[in-house]
């Protein structure tokens, strides 16, 4: 049944995605063409959401915006638009000008693209993405920059044949995506390749410019950015390969094969990368081997989070530390085409397919699936899926506070943790996942 | 006819016209003493983003307990609410309850909602959240797509009245249709008064002792303790709306024997309401914050109460107390120089509090500026000491280039609003932010402690001054800080 609304959104609209993304583009100065409080909404959604990151070089209310009146949604926002932009070069220091129009521009048909187009030079590049909110979700919006790259902002360059651009990762939307960005590096790192990660402070000033020169798109996402990878494709033949979202060991021993294989890397060099690796994490992990077993630390779990985390989180805890996933529910509302992908992808990396699996957003729904799962599993004789942990974002400890089960915020929205460099990708991304899921079993200690 | 008999409240742009968003000029100097420096309808060549009035509203809309907060419109009109619910949680668990979520939903509205109307989506809406979550209150609420497209969420509303439970509150937030947050205020008060408040003759009977006080969004519950406080100095209990109120205690407003404004600018229309319509008179004049402040707003409350005398007895015995529990801070903050940003009347009252402290105030940015804040910023002229003011709704450019040439010793901003003086060096104080004491006397001592302590531990401002990075060319820093703020049409 479709339902008539959707409760308390885990995420925004395409323009806060596009926003989030081309706001951490470095030295890029996004310009809304939207109302006046859009910049707002996004920087008071971001701190109750994004891991208490609002602030960023460019976002929250540093944003240039056209904060379209009356008047404009009347007679047009161009004229508007256009003094914005200029202004904008003025004022504020970038290289690269980003245009991205919201709901209102869109529906009065101000042609935005073509004005971007105008005031576009080269040395002075200005791209547009159209990212009305009744277009689609911030994910679309982080697709749509992505897209707009593509076709408008990179060139094609002579290829690096060590060179990959790294996609699937939404900033903010992510909000360990510094440190999920930063472990790919690391796992390119130890077969000899390097990330051009694109967003980020890790990303470097010449980011957009060198994009045009990898040699292979590696895109960690079975939904996120594949379009646009397609796009890249058909503009500079750049081609792309789907890889896991590698959050701990087993992931990542996916992730260097499948890249190893798109990089055409020996098989034995990528063997010999996969094993020092995992010698080295086990290492690192011995210190906590006594207490993984005499604290009993398996868990049933349910696990929430996006397409991209949900199904790393759950292969990570099956895989990892042997918990056991009871539920793991995908919040995006997808349609049966986007299910489908995923379990191709999911197919094609080798990820294991989440075993009892709800699409759901609603906090309420959400409960209903785990109620199932949890239903009478106190009576004498039965197994009780107990203890268990709930994996999820902010919104879902009022389910673990109903199923007396540990919590930790690891998806969209996080409001109860700071983060800047954490990630859960990489070998070592995997030891900072099992450091906070079994921080958490231990709270009370 | 009253304002309230109509469906969709008044703009601010209509109610007061004189209302502004630009100006830029030094104020309070021999000069220019006296003057009331505002230009209407000036605006600026360039803008940053800013917030509009569903930001503020749904502030509000999402403390209150049993009602759920529907926005109608596009998926993200309105997420800025899981800003809010950190609010909500530490607001209900400082209440005494558990911390639990705020409800806000969204009709998400799509590609073909916009070209075929959403309406019929918020009918089954408001009907399917009347049935998930048995609320007392549904507010319905507009984001701009609606506006753009024709919904009409009044006919909406009265459409399903018959099926659902909930009262439904239609409020009227279309982003674009208002300059000014503070249209927020309105939209509020007028679904309040149309929806929650009861026919005068139906009204309860009257308290003499009670006292109508709006809690400001930004109010915690440390603010509500000492103006409650106050008010029992002189024997008098505070009626606190509409923060946190449940939506069926709203008709005891009209039961209360005055209503006393904490902010006119944020306060005026509903005391003006429950003035015409139940007969309770209201004191719109002075925000309690600061020291001076604080005792006019008591008298004010006594002279109207036949008081008067009570009241003043008893702000002489607070100020004493409280000059000497503050003379140890006194030192250190006098002759610093600080900078103050924030809403209109937070602003100039906490620079009247500044003052008292001993610290000379440089600048000024109030995100709006209308008549009511002609007495307030009057009050800072006294002295003869210039201070540049400018109206900002936010707009951190010219923040940036302000705060570089006047180089202050401390800035005082809005939630969300200290980054840039931060990245510049410049000691920070938060002055809105829920949960933290501001008003009254002992928000007073209590914003001189945290003063202290920023001043004396200034770190980490050091450091982000020696290493932070604004987004702006150097070339900007170079051009005059008001050189974006154009006159309105008509005006020279």
């Amino acid at each position: 049944m479709k339902r008539p609304f959707v409760e308390r959104p885990r995420w925004s609209c395409a323009l806060g995605g596009a926003l989030s993304a081309a706001g951490n583009i470095p030295r890029t100065v996004p310009v809304l063409h939207a109302g006046p409080g859009c910049a707002g909404n996004f920087a008071w959604t971001a701190s109750g959401s994004s891991a208490l990151q609002v602030t960023g070089q460019c976002l929250a209310l540093s944003v240039p915006s056209s904060n379209l009146q009356e008047s404009e949604v009347v007679f047009g926002g161009l004229d508007r638009l256009r003094e914005e932009i200029l202004e904008s070069f003025e004022i504020m220091d970038g290289d690269l000008y980003f245009v991205l129009t919201g709901c209102l521009p869109e529906v009065i048909g101000d042609d935005a693209a073509q004005l971007a187009e105008e005031l576009s030079t080269r040395e002075r590049p200005v791209l547009h993405a159209s990212t009305p909110g009744f277009l689609g979700d911030s994910y679309l919006g982080y697709g749509e920059v992505l897209r707009a790259l593509a076709e408008k902002g990179v060139r094609r360059r002579r290829t690096r044949k060590d060179l990959a651009n790294v996609w699937g990762v939404p900033p903010g939307l992510d909000p360990f995506w510094r440190g999920n960005l930063e472990g790919i590096r690391e796992l390119l790192g130890l077969l000899g390749l390097e990330a051009n990660v694109i967003f980020g402070p890790g990303a470097g000033a010449d980011a957009v410019r060198k994009a045009g020169a990898a040699a292979v798109n590696v895109i960690v996402s079975g939904l996120y950015g594949t379009q646009a990878a397609g796009a890249f494709k058909a503009l500079h033949g750049i081609p792309f390969v789907e890889a896991p979202l590698p959050y701990g060991a087993a992931a990542s021993e996916r992730f260097l094969k499948i890249v190893g294989r798109a990089f055409r890397l020996s098989s034995s060099k990528v063997r010999r990368a996969v094993e020092a690796a995992g010698r080295a994490h086990y290492a690192a992990l011995e210190p906590l081997i006594d207490v993984l077993t005499d604290m009993e630390t398996q868990r049933h779990a349910a696990i929430i989070g996006d397409a991209n985390h949900a199904p790393a989180l759950a292969a990570f805890v099956q895989e990892e530390l042997g918990w056991s996933p009871e539920l793991t529910v995908i919040v995006n509302g997808l349609e049966e085409e986007g299910k489908q992908a995923l379990r191709a992808h999911w197919a094609r990396t080798g990820t294991p397919a989440p075993e009892n699996l709800v699409y759901a957003s609603d906090a309420s729904a959400i409960l209903e699936a785990a109620r199932a799962v949890w239903a009478d599993s106190d009576r004498p004789y039965r197994d009780p899926k107990r203890p268990a942990f709930v994996a999820g974002s902010s919104l879902d400890r009022a389910l673990a506070a109903e199923l007396g089960a540990a919590h930790l915020s690891v998806s969209y929205p996080v409001s109860n943790r700071a983060i800047l460099t954490r990630g859960y990708t990489g070998f070592s991304g995997g030891l900072a996942l099992a450091e906070d899921l079994v921080s958490a079993c231990i709270a009370g200690r | 006819m009253s304002y309230l008999d109509s469906k969709i409240p008044p703009l601010r742009e209509h109610r007061h016209p004189e209302t502004s968003l630009a100006h830029g000029s030094e104020y309070g100097g021999r000069r220019s003493r006296g003057e009331c420096p505002v230009m209407s309808r000036a605006d600026r060549s360039f803008t940053q983003g800013s917030i509009c009035p569903l930001l503020p509203a749904l502030g509000i809309m999402t403390s209150l307990p049993d009602t759920v907060v529907l926005l109608h419109g596009s998926v993200g009109c309105g997420t800025c609410a899981a800003g809010n619910n950190v609010n909500v949680r530490a607001g209900r668990a400082q209440r005494g309850g558990a911390p639990s979520d705020a409800v806000w939903v969204s009709t998400s509205l799509g590609e073909m909602n916009v070209i075929n109307g959403g309406d019929a989506k918020l009918r089954e809406a408001i009907v399917e959240a009347d049935r998930r979550y048995s609320p007392k209150v549904i507010l319905a609420v507009s984001g701009c797509l609606p506006g753009v497209i024709g919904d009409d969420i009044d006919a909406a509303a009265e459409a399903v009245k018959g099926q659902v439970r909930a009262r439904i509150l239609p409020v009227h937030c279309e982003g674009f249709k208002s300059r000014f947050m503070a249209t927020a205020y309105d939209v509020i008060y007028h679904a309040v008064g149309r929806g929650l408040m009861p026919a005068p003759e139906s009204a309860p009977p009257r308290d003499p002792r009670a006292v109508n006080v709006m809690n400001v969004g930004s109010m915690g519950l440390a603010d509500e303790r000492e103006l409650s406080r106050i008010l029992e100095s002189v024997g008098l209990k505070a009626n606190f709306f509409p923060v946190f109120s449940d939506p069926d205690s709203f008709p005891r407003a009209a039961s209360a024997a005055l209503s006393v404004s904490v902010c006119p600018t944020h306060d005026d229309y509903f005391l003006g309401h429950l003035e015409e319509k139940y007969g309770v008179p209201r004191v719109i004049r002075h925000m309690p914050i600061g020291i001076g402040n604080t005792s006019s707003w008591l008298a004010d409350v006594g002279e109207a109460l036949g008081l008067g005398a009570e009241a003043r007895a008893a702000a002489a015995r607070e100020e004493e107390a409280l000059r000497e529990a503050l003379s140890g801070y006194l030192p250190l903050f006098a002759g610093k120089r600080a900078f103050i940003s924030a809403g209109e009347y937070r602003s100039l009252a906490t620079a009247s509090l500044l003052k008292e402290l001993g610290f000379k105030v440089c600048g000024i940015r109030s995100f709006h500026f209308d008549s009511f804040a002609e007495t307030e910023l009057g009050k800072l002229s006294g002295d003869g000491e210039a201070f540049v003011f400018n109206v900002a709704n936010v707009q951190p450019f010219e923040e940036a280039n302000l705060l570089r040439r006047l180089r202050p010793d401390l800035f005082l901003g809005h939630m969300h609003g200290n980054s840039t003086a931060s990245r510049l060096g410049i000691p920070c104080q938060v002055i809105y932010n829920t949960g933290y004491g501001y008003l009254g006397y002992r928000g007073a001592w209590d914003l001189a402690r945290r003063l202290a302590r920023k001043l004396s531990r200034p770190g980490l401002y050091r450091r982000l001054g020696r290493f932070g990075r604004l987004p702006y060319r150097e070339s900007w820093y170079s051009q005059e800080p008001f050189s974006r703020i154009r006159a309105g049409e008509g005006e020279a």
